[in-house]
């Protein structure tokens, strides 16, 4: 999405697995021999809007708790009556990528949503990471655009 | 302000009012922060007072998002509202104010102005926003009235809409309704003030409005009306603010 800027940590992630498949030529085998790990996902965040207020585009930056922990984007894109999200996590060792829409509605300073998201990629130990719809719920708070978001479901990875 | 309307004192027959709508943003701009302004004049056809209404469905054009607009942070309780009024709310529930002319049965027929009608954020209904409309009515309609409306949001493609129920207003106790004759209202920023709590100093700001579609369809914003009377009779109106020049 335009505008949203992964930071470096994708970079490095990309460049140590570089690194290791020209350390241990052996590593594209391991790689065949790749076993499935499945989570239960249960992840909490708070996230601060980092552009400035367009109406209709929010990036939010923040840290994301709890099976897996580490700095986690959002962007959303505001439509009449529902947002469509992606959201990159970044634990240690690989980042997590996943996209989704969820409706909302307007209560006063608040705006809770509710929608599902469906991890796309992912990179380091979470390359093979593949997901159902994950549930993808939070609010918007609305004189400053902050989003608390709690994602859960299963994870392969 | 409000336009002069003609009216005769003898009862409209039935089934035959007659609307007009005009709706405006400004600044009308594509993308932009905006107030929506709209205002509707109501006449029986062959002359004498419309019908009292009952209800407006007010049709809004399609692509307005109501998360991104600042209004409304706060909520006001109506049954507060009834009592207190307006100045019995936060003042960050002010969502717009407007005025209206009326008529009673036994009038001129030139209309009676309620002067003061402000708009409020209420507790949203069936997970949509609701819109309290206050109107504080004076001579010879001294009474206070609050309108709920309901904004059910539309999508990219579809409009949304504003449902109104409108209450029978008597014109003096236990006697017969008044009719509306016309309607201006505005919802947006101009004109509102709210407050924050900065590092513990209370701060004034103004808030975000809605956001003028990022696209004009052809023929412009259509903004469209339904109104139902106590009569049984409906009456129907349209306008399309035309689209904003691409540069300025």
């Amino acid at each position: 999405m335009p505008g949203f800027v992964p930071p470096a940590r994708v970079l490095i992630a990309s460049l140590s697995g570089l690194c290791a498949l020209i350390v241990f030529p052996g590593a594209s085998h391991a790689a065949h021999a790749h076993t499935a790990r499945t989570v239960n996902l249960s992840e909490n965040a708070r996230l601060h809007r980092t552009n400035r207020p367009s109406g209709v585009h929010l990036d939010e930056q923040g840290y994301a708790s709890g099976t897996i922990s580490g700095t986690i984007y959002i962007h959303l894109k505001v439509y009449a009556n529902h947002v469509s999200a992606e959201v990159n996590i970044y634990p240690h060792g690989g980042s997590l990528t996943a996209t989704g829409s969820a409706g909302y509605h307007v209560n006063g300073g608040y705006a809770p949503f509710s929608g599902t998201i469906t991890v796309q990629r992912g990179t380091g130990t979470y390359a093979h990471a593949s997901s159902g719809g994950l549930r993808f719920t939070g609010s918007i708070q609305r004189s400053n655009d902050s989003v608390t978001v709690q994602l859960s479901g299963r994870l392969s990875y | 302000m409000l336009v002069v309307l003609v009216a005769a004192m003898a009862p409209a027959a039935a089934g035959a009012e007659t609307a007009t709508l005009h709706a405006s943003f400004s600044p009308d701009r594509l993308g932009a922060s905006t107030t929506i302004g709209f205002s509707f004049n109501l006449a029986a056809s062959g002359g004498g007072l419309p019908a009292p209404l009952s209800a407006i469905s007010l049709r809004l054009p399609p692509g307005i998002n109501y998360l991104s607009t600042t209004l409304g942070l706060a909520i006001c309780q109506p049954s507060v509202l009834q009592v207190r009024g307006p100045s019995g709310c936060p003042p960050n529930s002010r969502l717009g104010s407007g005025s209206a002319l009326v008529e009673v049965p036994f009038g001129t027929g030139a209309g009676k102005e309620i002067p003061e009608i402000a708009a409020l954020m209420g507790p949203p209904a069936h997970e949509n926003i609701v819109v309290l409309f206050y109107a504080n009515g004076l001579a010879p309609i001294l009474a206070q009235i609050v309108m709920q409306a309901e904004l059910i949001a539309g999508t990219d493609t579809t409009p949304g809409r504003l449902d109104t129920q409108v209450p029978l207003i008597a014109s003096v106790p236990a006697g017969p309704p008044v009719s509306i004759l016309s309607v201006r209202a505005s919802i947006g920023p101009a004109g509102l003030t709210y407050y924050e709590n900065r590092h513990g100093h209370r701060v004034a700001f103004h808030p975000r409005g809605v956001s003028v579609p990022e696209h004009c369809p052809r023929g412009g914003f259509r903004f469209s009306a339904r109104f139902a009377f106590t009569d049984a009779s409906t009456a129907t109106a349209a306008y399309s603010v035309p689209c904003p020049p691409r540069h300025r």
